[in-house]
């Protein structure tokens, strides 16, 4: 038999050895005194007491460790951290989008322009009159119009994107004092503005 | 087990909250088990469904052991304090990666030697002055016996510090830390075959470092 290798040499140190290890290592003189050797190592470094601190360690320890387990950030997603953030943007949005809408219904010196459009009529017919307001050159309506086009009011009011009978004057009733003075505001400019586009427009 | 209801009513509204079954921790009589009386896979559960005083039992059962190995490799109390902390704290972020393969004893282990050959690497150990050492001496010790005793601990601690990686991660674990090769095996990521070729080769090299350092000397 060859040699033990340095693995059965830990085992005949440690006395795990199975039985023809051992045999080998009792007859070999050069792997005993290599068991030997290791035996000795392995005393040496057990010489090296374990550590012990106080007592009053270990509880003092224990409520540190629990404190920095407690202090662990639970990770939430960013939509539940950041929703109650983004909420007044939103109605924010929301709002302005309505009186947007209220505006563009809205005829200076006449009635809403959807209820006179004939019912069932494509939405890109009712397309004629808007256009005489300023809008031509205003991308985002030209992108509201270019995506609307094959809807009908219908569609569009089973869908939601209208708003309800009366949805404007509810949020009308919901600004304050100081809201509504600008939206008076806005308003004035903006049927002021139109005043004359309108004189000069296609039915001039 | 934490379970989200799958078949929430079409158009309800789906609560934010999450439904958790915990495992009880009640006998056969009604009455709740002490924490500390419960086996480590069952803390485990238990601090999984959100039971953060479940880990605390963890803490209380394994600090020890993490405390001494950790002293092992940085030799200074108060870091092995910092680095018990710090094992602690990634075992509390990993453990839904606990799959309960090896004890949770072992688990804490190989993040113990992880954190602390991170954290010993690249830098001198600055080891606690004998005086400062956390060595309460036996009642009717020999002062000077202990102290003597407490100076060769200092140098075998030295030695083992200047031991290759993984042969002191070994060593550390074997002879101080008491796990079995098979242990070892699974907390070093090895064989066992490679921990014992590496426990052998560490022995060796650690008589080999003290002749020496005792040949140097006047």
């Amino acid at each position: 038999m060859r040699h033990l290798s340095p693995d059965q040499v830990v085992d005949v140190a440690e006395g795990r050895a199975d039985a023809a290890v051992a045999a080998h290592a009792a007859g070999c003189a050069s792997c005993r005194t290599k068991a030997e050797s290791l035996l000795d190592a392995i005393r040496l470094a057990e010489s090296d007491s374990r550590p012990e601190p106080s007592p009053l360690f270990w509880p003092h320890l224990a409520a540190r460790i629990g404190e920095a387990v407690r202090r662990e950030k639970v990770r939430v997603p960013f939509w539940r951290s950041w929703g109650w953030r983004l909420a007044p943007i939103g109605a924010a949005a929301v709002l302005m989008i309505a009186v947007g809408i209220g505006l563009r219904m809205w005829t200076p010196g006449g009635g809403p322009l959807v209820p006179s459009m004939p019912a069932g009529a494509p939405a890109q017919a009712g397309m004629g009159p808007l256009a005489d307001v300023e809008t031509a050159d205003d991308p985002s309506w030209l992108l509201v119009s270019a995506l609307s086009a094959d809807v009908s009011v219908e569609e569009a009011e089973a869908s939601g994107a209208l708003p309800p009978p009366g949805g404007s004057d509810q949020a009308l009733l919901q600004l304050d004092l100081a809201e509504q003075m600008e939206l008076a505001r806005i308003l004035r400019e903006e049927l002021g503005a139109r005043a004359p586009a309108t004189a000069h427009g296609p039915g001039a | 087990m934490s379970t989200r209801a799958a078949a929430w009513p079409a158009g309800g509204i789906q609560p934010d909250w999450t439904l958790t079954v915990l495992p009880s921790t009640q006998d056969e009589s009604g009455r709740h088990e002490p924490l500390g009386d419960l086996d480590d896979r069952r803390l485990v559960e238990l601090c999984l469904g959100g039971r953060v005083e479940a880990f605390d039992a963890i803490v209380e059962r394994h600090q020890r052991v993490v405390y001494q190995l950790c002293f092992r490799f940085v030799r200074r109390h108060e870091d092995a304090a910092d680095l018990t902390q710090e094992v602690f704290l990634r075992a509390y972020r990993g453990l839904r990666r606990f799959r309960g393969d090896a004890t949770l004893a072992t688990w804490l282990h190989r993040i113990g030697v992880n954190v602390c050959l991170n954290k010993v690497s690249g830098r001198k150990v600055q080891e606690t002055p004998l005086d400062d050492a956390p060595h309460i001496p036996a009642a009717g010790d020999d002062p000077a016996a202990s102290f003597a005793r407490a100076r060769e601990g200092a140098r075998v601690r030295a030695a083992v510090a200047r031991l290759p990686r993984k042969q002191r991660a070994t060593l550390i674990l074997r002879v101080y830390q008491d796990l079995s090769h098979r242990e070892i095996a699974l907390a070093l990521g090895t064989t066992v075959g490679a921990v014992k070729a590496n426990f052998f080769h560490a022995l060796g090299n650690l008589k080999k470092i003290l002749a020496e350092e005792a040949s140097e000397k006047p």
